[in-house]
């Protein structure tokens, strides 16, 4: 798992997550994640970061 | 709109054979007579495992507490045999009775709402002489086992004889049976307990079961039709015609189909089964015009369980006496088939005396592991279809949105993974673990023909141009073990289905499961080592 930054255009990312998550309530929202978690599941080959990446957000979080 | 109620009709109760009670020698001997093997309980792993003794050449009693086959006469048991189960019975010689009678299948669709959202075809990836699945009523296939028996005329099926205790000795289990004409005590000196899951030997011996019950709440209708719908598997994660839950379609012999309705947990199972209930389920599903009569309606919810340890001194479990799973996949019948595939050649060969008897122990260790991995697979299955939580139903409505458009999305719509000849871990009698064989045609047999021939004993199969050397190396070793070596042409299908180098040597046990490869047949002093370890005579040869 990388936990570096590394990606080109963070504040053009968090943007574009923001605005398709515009409009939308708790649920639908929610929704969305999920299908988005999904997506981006599927470009990573390793097993292995996929379970890092969960473990590594269960632990963290601050409430 | 309002109209009169529908009635609808039962089919007339299928008639189940029969076989007589015959007073066994023991009944009136002053002494225990004391047997080989003797089984208890005639379901699928009794039989498979009395069968199988048979054409070894070990006689086995079998006692059964009925007369018949199935239970509850024509009721809901499994439906569905998978190629490892099948390639067993080509070898036992009942395939082309299953064949006849049963129902081919590959393909399975899996549907949200009228939306295709999985399908697969299991034909891609076979090469075997028998096909993926097969599904045929549970009764039909122990009819054919014990008619198998009978006519071999080796196993002794003792009917309405009932297990009323078992005791554990040192070399030896005692058994006392009751029968019509009153009681007796035999001795066994492997005992296998085949009565199923709520198994009284089992529990008689206090051991933990680690039991647990589903609130997934289901009811299954087998249902015949005039003329039946499309030849396929079936599976809809949230039906229209059932408030959104899960509907199998599944079809059996003689034009009856299983349509098992996934219920709300907390139905009530009386009246979800109630014929006018069920009856107009089915009719939201059909539509009007479709002729049905029903065959069985049963509500059920699912269970599983896992013995610590397949073995107890001289007892042995098999089937769902050992494992329960969910009921997805195929995955309980057909493992109880392939714990019952394991032990008889197993037992066959140490009461022969050509394995050490820590081979029996081989049992335990490859099956406990199968049913662990297929307590696992079920698990998961059940998970997807009865999500615990509103997070849950949220990931799982992801996966189905996604799949109806994105093919990798597809990989995580759950609706059973079909039943696998499992694996098995490395052990000392296998350093590489075990993986199955398919019963692929070659050199004017197949694999199971040629395990079946000259008694229990490995195939070593010389995956060479000119095998001739190798063949003339391994030859004194045909005369030590019970091992018969064959040459197969690299070329071949065989040799693609064994994926291994040209010149090696694949050592094949007699439940058609590779015990060992070997990258040079010509090194007879290796063959040899493997032989030894795979039928537990190392201590001997040290």
């Amino acid at each position: 798992m990388r936990t570096d930054a590394h990606h080109p255009d963070p504040d053009g990312f968090y943007e574009a997550w923001l605005d398709a998550l515009a409009g939308l309530d708790a649920e639908r929202a929610a929704d969305l994640n999920a299908r988005l978690v999904l997506l981006l599941a599927n470009q990573v080959e390793s097993p292995q970061v996929l379970l890092d990446c969960i473990a590594e957000a269960a632990r963290t979080g601050t409430r | 709109m309002s109209a009169a109620a529908e009635t609808f009709r039962f089919a007339a109760p299928y008639e189940l054979p029969r076989w007589p009670f015959r007073a066994p020698p023991d009944l009136g001997a002053g002494e225990r007579i004391r047997y080989s093997v003797v089984i208890c309980g005639g379901g699928l792993a009794g039989l498979v495992l009395a069968c199988d003794l048979g054409r070894r050449g070990i006689q086995a009693v079998l006692l059964d507490d009925d007369d018949t086959v199935g239970v509850k006469g024509a009721s809901s048991r499994g439906i569905c045999y998978a190629q490892k189960s099948l390639e067993l019975f080509d070898r036992l010689g009942i395939w082309e009775r299953i064949r006849a009678k049963g129902v081919t299948w590959s393909v399975g669709r899996t549907m949200s709402g009228a939306d295709e959202v999985y399908r697969f075809d299991l034909a891609d990836t076979s090469r075997s002489e028998q096909p993926p699945f097969v599904n045929l009523q549970q009764f039909y296939l122990e009819w054919f086992l014990v008619e198998r028996i009978l006519g071999d005329g080796v196993a002794d099926i003792r009917w309405k004889s009932r297990v009323l205790a078992v005791e554990n000795r040192e070399d030896h289990a005692v058994v006392e049976v009751e029968t019509p004409e009153g009681r007796y005590a035999l001795e066994a000196e492997w005992l296998v307990d085949a009565t199923g899951a709520n198994s009284p030997i089992r529990n008689a011996m206090g051991l933990d079961i680690h039991a647990s019950k589903s609130v997934d709440r289901w009811c299954i209708s087998d249902v015949r039709f005039a003329h039946p719908p499309a030849m396929e598997r079936r599976t809809w994660v949230d039906a229209p015609f059932n408030e959104g839950r899960a509907v199998w379609q599944h079809l059996m012999a003689d034009d009856v189909w299983r349509l098992d309705y996934q219920m709300s947990p907390d139905a009530d199972p009386e009246s979800i089964s109630r014929p006018d209930v069920v009856g107009a389920r089915l009719r939201a599903q059909l539509g009007p015009g479709v002729d049905f009569e029903f065959v069985w309606i049963g509500p059920y919810q699912y269970r599983d369980h896992l013995l610590d340890s397949f073995r107890a001194g001289r007892t042995l479990f098999v089937g769902d006496s050992a494992h329960v799973v969910c009921p997805f996949g195929a995955r309980g019948g057909n493992n109880g088939i392939q714990d019952s595939a394991n032990l008889g050649w197993k037992l066959a060969l140490v009461l022969e005396g050509k394995a050490g008897p820590a081979l029996v122990d081989s049992y335990d260790h490859e099956r406990r592991a199968a049913a662990v991995e297929n307590l696992k697979v079920t698990a998961r299955t059940a998970r997807f279809l009865a999500p615990r939580t509103a997070e849950e139903h949220r990931v799982r409505r992801a996966v189905v949105d996604l799949a109806r458009t994105h093919a990798f999305a597809r990989k995580h719509i759950d609706t059973g993974r079909m039943a696998v000849a499992n694996a098995y871990p490395p052990s000392p009698w296998s350093e590489a673990g075990a993986r199955s064989v398919q019963n692929v045609a070659f050199d004017g047999t197949t694999v199971a023909r040629a395990l079946g021939e000259g008694g229990t004993r490995f195939l070593g199969l010389v995956v060479a141009r000119d095998a001739a050397p190798a063949l003339a190396a391994l030859a004194p070793l045909e005369a030590r073990w019970p091992v018969a070596f064959r040459a197969v042409d690299p070329r071949s299908p065989l040799a693609l289905h064994l994926a291994v180098p040209e010149g090696a040597l694949v050592l094949v046990r007699p439940d058609a499961y590779v015990a060992a490869t070997l990258p040079d047949a010509r090194d007879a002093a290796a063959a040899a080592r493997a032989l030894r370890a795979a039928l537990a005579l190392d201590a001997e040869a040290a």
